[in-house]
């Protein structure tokens, strides 16, 4: 006789309203998710009608931890809309910047989000608990304390070129708003180097880079975890191993279709940035891969369904005609609506696909044949995804190999600049345009749709990572990849559901930055400390 | 990455695209127009809330400055010794995006250890709206703006920013109106996230076959 439970796990992110996630459980086995997005955040509606270079100041406050990968979608589609020329040096240090700020995703994230699941009580069973408490419990954690301390390094370097980070606009049509200096760049290459060496080889990998980077494929990773002490005893290694004993590496699948729309501009491929010559440009690949096959990504493929979006009616509409019309969540339960995400989807062969999108399935883009000579082509992601599938493991790992890969690209970037060239050229602003700006945030695709009209805004979409990730069901009732990804997913203690916890945060989807005002207290705790009699 | 130790660093805090959350940015921005003395610094946290912690790394003195909603009258302006308004980051620490500087203050204990700043003093001023726009309501503006005097004057007079040792000739600080508000109405005002109860998942489970 089997049992049928529902469960409704409140603020996966730990606070209130951002991400519910309701499941139906079966015999202790999740069989259907919905996954709510509950607030609303207006940012189109803000653009509208605004001036055309508004958008590089608002996108980057969408998002407290990855404004830099905002302002460098943001500034492209700016590009392409007024037929800018971007000199290679603009491009490179819009690429360290962005770089920079993915790298400092990697171990905060890790540590300070995802791994405190790694320690739940659920697991003290296992024999490798004890040393995984040692390594990971929050704060006291061997590994925790330099992992997170350490993590501000990266975006050191971002605030050396764009004076601040996370909300600087220094990047602009036409090129970046910094002038470095010879003592910026060794400064730089120092605090990278600084990093890698003190947490990157330390304590991820155990080794150099250079060794690491050598593992082509899952079976070279499994001889690389026992090459020798220092490996096997590495975050990655224990990692692997602790995953394996606990089985999460068995789910959280998710849709098995993975989109990258490429980003990295190589200096000397894009310097009149258009939608045409874009993917031949990128460094880190664009494309989409079926699970079974590999396609080149085209944005005129990307859709945005809002059937069961809290906006009005009900299709699915290509971003240059997006439509933000939002109802209240009320009627839009009524008709069957539950949440304010809409859903993105790709049109494949005709068809409107989700797409999971992130580290792992731009490193699986990575694997993709015909890659040209400037390109990043690595078949490990691949490789791995081939071997042992996709799962919470698998994701995280796919993560986490991007660290070595970009300190490395940035090395090269750092060397490329020409620091008695120009950075910036002074862009014609037309009155008139269309702009698809595009990159590649540390969580996964981002990009920009502009239309601008009598040298105003007509219409600004921001399609986010988090909105292909925790999208809602489209049209055809299709799930989006992380309703997806949580099913099958065994549910030991309803209760704790800690199992959830891992298959949502293995793709740091981003709800909350919306409002950040404080309410820890009430007006009557706050009262004895107010200033000034009036207001 | 400035060699020189600021004597006094105010970051303000919140979010520019959700009206008056984005005080604390804005008043930045009006701090910086209207002239600092020396010794003081000012940055954008923004909705950063981790990296706040990383920032106040050398300063001597820290003056956070957000909206806060209480429930009080908008415009009320408060401020806090940083004990009374941390909040411990474990409770939140499950999604960067929702860090905010009330949880860095703990998390920078944890992290600068010795170089934890001497003061910490959160100045908050009470929202009338947080739906998405870009422009301060009037109360709140208002509000900024004495906040801005009420700095400067401090910091003519050689003081900090906060209130301990400088008279800040006002009487009625610190004493509050008499407020009947139910706290826990009041923090869902408005439908907005009351992110500071946090707790582990709450879960509902109902059961049928």
């Amino acid at each position: 006789m089997g049992v049928t439970m529902e469960l409704k796990a409140e603020s996966l992110g730990r606070v209130e309203g951002e991400l519910d996630v309701k499941c139906r459980i079966d015999d202790g086995i999740v069989t259907e998710a919905w996954t709510e997005g509950t607030m609303f955040r207006g940012f189109e509606i803000i653009l509208k009608g605004k001036d055309p270079q508004a958008g590089l100041i608002v996108t980057p406050r969408i998002c407290g931890i990855c404004g830099g990968s905002h302002l460098t979608k943001a500034s492209y589609a700016l590009d392409v809309a007024w037929r800018t020329e971007v000199p290679p040096n603009a491009h490179l240090i819009r690429a360290i910047a962005q770089a920079s700020e993915t790298l400092q995703s990697i171990p905060r994230w890790f540590y300070a989000l995802f791994g405190i699941d790694l320690v739940n009580k659920k697991y003290a069973r296992s024999p490798l608990y004890d040393e995984a408490v040692r390594r990971w419990a929050p704060f006291v954690g061997t590994c925790y304390e330099p992992g997170v301390t350490l993590s501000n390094k990266p975006v050191e370097i971002y605030a050396i070129f764009g004076g601040q980070w996370p909300h600087s606009s220094f990047m602009v049509p036409g090129g970046v708003m910094c002038a470095p200096t010879l003592s910026d760049v060794t400064r730089s290459r120092a605090i990278l180097q600084y990093w890698t060496s003190e947490w990157l080889e330390k304590y991820w990998l155990g080794c150099p880079i250079d060794r690491y980077l050598e593992i082509r494929s899952w079976n070279d990773m499994l001889e690389w975890m026992d090459e020798n002490d220092s490996q096997r005893n590495s975050d990655l290694a224990f990692f692997i191993r602790y995953c394996r004993d606990t089985g999460l590496d068995a789910y959280g699948q998710g849709c098995g279709t993975y989109l990258s729309c490429g980003t990295y501009m190589d200096k000397d491929h894009y310097q009149r940035p258009d939608i045409a010559t874009r993917a031949e440009s990128v460094i880190c690949k664009s494309g989409v891969y079926d699970g079974e096959s590999f396609h080149p990504y085209e944005q005129e493929n990307v859709r945005e369904d809002h059937t069961f979006s809290f906006y009005r009616g009900e299709g699915m509409l290509h971003p240059f005609d997006g439509v933000t019309d939002p109802i209240d969540p009320r009627d839009g339960a009524r008709q069957g609506k539950y949440t304010f995400s809409k859903a993105p989807r790709y049109m494949l062969d005709g068809k409107a696909t989700p797409m999971e999108v992130g580290p792992y399935a731009r490193q699986v883009i990575a694997g993709s044949p015909g890659g040209l000579p400037h390109q990043d082509n690595d078949p490990f992601t691949y490789d791995m995804h081939r071997t042992i599938g996709p799962s919470v493991m698998s994701r995280v790992i796919g993560r986490m190999h991007e660290a070595p890969k970009y300190v490395r690209r940035m090395q090269q970037w750092l060397d490329a600049l020409d620091l008695h060239d120009r950075f910036y050229v002074k862009p014609t602003e037309h009155a008139e345009g269309r702009g698809w700006g595009a990159t590649e945030a540390s969580r996964g695709a981002l990009q920009d749709w502009i239309r601008i009209e009598d040298g105003r805004i007509a219409n600004y979409q921001v399609v986010t990572p988090t909105a292909w990730t925790i999208g809602p069901r489209d049209g055809s009732g299709t799930m989006g990849p992380m309703e997806q990804a949580i099913c099958g997913a065994p549910i030991e203690d309803p209760e704790d559901p800690v199992e959830l916890g891992h298959v949502v945060r293995s793709f740091d989807s981003c709800l909350v930055c919306t409002v950040h005002a404080y309410d820890a207290k009430t007006d009557r705790e706050l009262a004895r400390f107010r200033v000034g009699g009036g207001c | 990455m400035s060699d020189a130790r600021p004597r006094v660093l105010v970051i303000g805090c919140g979010n520019l695209l959700r009206s008056d959350d984005g005080v604390g940015p804005v008043m930045i921005r009006r701090l910086l127009d209207r002239g600092l003395p020396p010794g003081v610094e000012v940055a954008d946290g923004g909705t950063a809330g981790m990296d706040v912690a990383f920032r106040m790394r050398g300063a001597a003195h820290v003056i956070l400055v957000d909206a806060c909603a209480s429930g009080g009258e908008p415009g009320s302006i408060y401020e806090l010794p940083a004990h009374e308004a941390e909040t411990p980051p474990l409770e939140a620490a499950g999604n960067l995006h929702s860090f905010r500087w009330d949880h860095a203050i703990t998390f920078a204990r944890w992290l600068l250890k010795d170089e934890f700043p001497q003061t910490v003093t959160a100045f908050l001023i009470e929202a009338a709206t947080t739906a998405p726009g870009m422009e301060l309501s009037r109360p709140v503006t208002e509000a900024m703006d004495r906040l801005v005097d009420l700095l400067l004057d401090r910091w003519t007079r050689g003081g900090t920013g906060a209130a301990d040792g400088v008279a800040v000739g006002d009487p009625s600080a610190g004493r509050g109106p008499e407020v009947t508000a139910d706290p826990g109405e009041s923090r869902r005002r408005g439908g907005e996230p009351g992110v500071a109860s946090a707790s582990r998942s709450p879960v509902a489970a109902g059961d049928a076959s």
